[in-house]
């Protein structure tokens, strides 16, 4: 069993452990939404449209979450504006958004002094690089999320699966898609800062849509993208560990191969 | 008692709806029958609150909205049936209106959707996911969330599309038992034969009402005639 507890030893394993826990439920959350509602596109546009919000931030010698936070928020606001008003669909409302924000934020760093590494960490994110303070504000925004999408879940749930009902009894399906996308932005923000891009669209994505394929309703989805999600993690945390590999891609392979698995072994009823 | 005075309807050039004037009263089981591109359709989202009445031409009885009272079931077809949901799920669905906001359904909602789901003969389905039904199961199961958001104004898009013939004998006696209870339902259909054995009321429409009463007064071949391919102004509407 030495295996299993030597790198357990390593403070920065045990909070690496504790972060993909934290990020997979949180993930999970929003993850589902994400995939039913045809947003898996968003963490990627997410990650990437935060930019003028750390150029901001570091130009103005603000706060770089706060600065990607207000970034994340405006583009979420903005890809909910942009669909509403045009009726076009949301990939291309995305589209759109993120690379005028990413643009910005090239523009906007071009006035910059100089590049700042700093922001380059912010962007791209190591699991293993995780600090206490950080597990504590992901804590903090997982509860956050979690009361938020609890407290509106049966307006979300109709608004998604049948927005003209929803329309019919007066709910303001508009107004939910924006908070919808807002949380999604502030938890994309989080778990790229903690965990890098490419782990956190998998988490929102793959570990969802694996759930996805196995579950029957939004409640046991959402609880299969975590479980799996922690599964991947946990599993992919430790392979780096023995074959000194790179935490967050290894991590993704996993959660691919385990999407995989699902879609062999779901059943077809 | 629900209904329009005097409606136009259009989108950009086109006229979806014009003057038109109906009533649905209570106890009363109507059909709106007409081509595709009739209109029909337009004239169940004007009295749903689905399309916007600046002209305030609906009619409802003094002291209601339509949020309260009328329960809207969509066409098969604008719905995402892989949606991960279970009988269970959909038919709570129609809870929400009335629980309001900040609020999960307690015991009497469950036992609500428990008496619809039964009603509607899905209760032993309720924990399939719904893509694993029927075309006909799940019209049973938005009949079941209609029951369950309580309204005594049933408006039904096509319900009768994509059922077989056995389950729309089901679907429609279960329509004319709400009627009997007292609850005004209408129905859109391009079904005239299944309408005309079970609706009190029929109410063609062409863009305009062609005709409007009961299936005996109704059912003629001028009626049909001028419905189904010339308008009374002469122009063929059956392209539209």
């Amino acid at each position: 069993m030495d295996w299993l507890t030597d790198p357990l030893q390593f403070d920065f394993f045990v909070r690496a452990l504790a972060a993909v826990v934290l990020v997979s439920v949180l993930c999970a959350l929003v993850g589902a939404w994400v995939v039913l509602r045809g947003l898996s596109y968003i963490g990627d546009a997410m990650s990437h449209a935060v930019l003028p919000g750390l150029v901001g931030a570091l130009l103005t010698g603000g706060n770089l979450i706060v600065g990607a936070i207000v970034a994340a928020v405006l583009t979420a606001l903005g890809i909910g504006a942009v669909g509403q008003r045009s009726g076009l669909k949301q990939d291309s409302a995305i589209g759109i958004v993120f690379v005028g924000m990413f643009a910005l934020g090239v523009v906007l760093l071009s006035k910059a002094p100089t590049f700042a590494t700093d922001l380059s960490t912010f962007l791209i994110g190591n699991p293993l690089g995780v600090t206490a303070a950080d597990l504590w504000s992901a804590l903090g925004v997982t509860a956050l999320a979690a009361l938020v999408l609890g407290a509106f879940h049966k307006e979300l749930l109709l608004a998604s699966f049948d927005p003209t009902e929803a329309r019919a009894i007066g709910l303001p399906v508009g107004r939910l898609n924006h908070l919808l996308l807002v949380i999604i932005g502030l938890v994309v923000v989080l778990t790229v800062q903690l965990v890098g891009t490419t782990l956190s669209v998998s988490l929102l994505v793959t570990s969802s849509a694996a759930a996805r394929l196995l579950a029957r309703s939004l409640k046991k989805m959402m609880l299969l993208a975590a479980g799996l999600g922690i599964l991947g993690g946990v599993v992919g945390l430790y392979l780096s560990y023995f074959f000194d590999t790179a935490a967050g891609a290894t991590i993704v392979l996993v959660n691919t191969t385990v999407f995989v698995l699902a879609l062999l072994l779901r059943r077809r009823e | 008692m629900l209904g329009v005075d005097n409606l136009t309807v259009r989108y950009g050039t086109h006229t979806a709806l014009e003057g038109v004037t109906v009533r649905f009263g209570a106890g009363q089981f109507s059909a709106v029958i007409g081509p595709n591109g009739a209109g029909k359709s337009t004239l169940l989202k004007v009295l749903a609150g689905l399309l916007p009445d600046p002209g305030g031409h609906v009619r409802f009885d003094p002291g209601h909205t339509p949020r309260q009272c009328v329960s809207y079931v969509p066409q098969q077809q604008t719905l995402d049936w892989a949606f991960p949901v279970t009988v269970w799920d959909v038919a709570m669905m129609g809870r929400t209106g009335r629980l309001g906001w900040l609020r999960w359904p307690g015991g009497k909602d469950r036992q609500k959707v428990a008496a619809a789901l039964e009603e509607t003969g899905v209760y032993d389905l309720r924990h399939r996911h719904i893509g694993a039904l029927s075309g006909g199961q799940r019209q049973r199961v938005l009949l079941a969330r209609m029951l369950a958001r309580e309204g005594h104004l049933l408006l039904l898009d096509e319900p009768l599309t994509g059922v077989d013939p056995a389950t729309q004998e089901g679907l429609m006696a279960l329509l004319r038992r709400q009627a009997d209870l007292g609850r005004a339902v209408v129905m859109v259909t391009h079904d005239l034969d299944q309408a005309r054995r079970w609706c009190d009321r029929l109410v063609l429409v062409n863009r305009r009402v062609i005709a409007d009463g009961t299936p005996e007064e109704v059912y003629t071949p001028q009626n049909i005639e001028a419905t189904f391919s010339v308008s009374h102004l002469g122009h063929t509407h059956a392209e539209a």
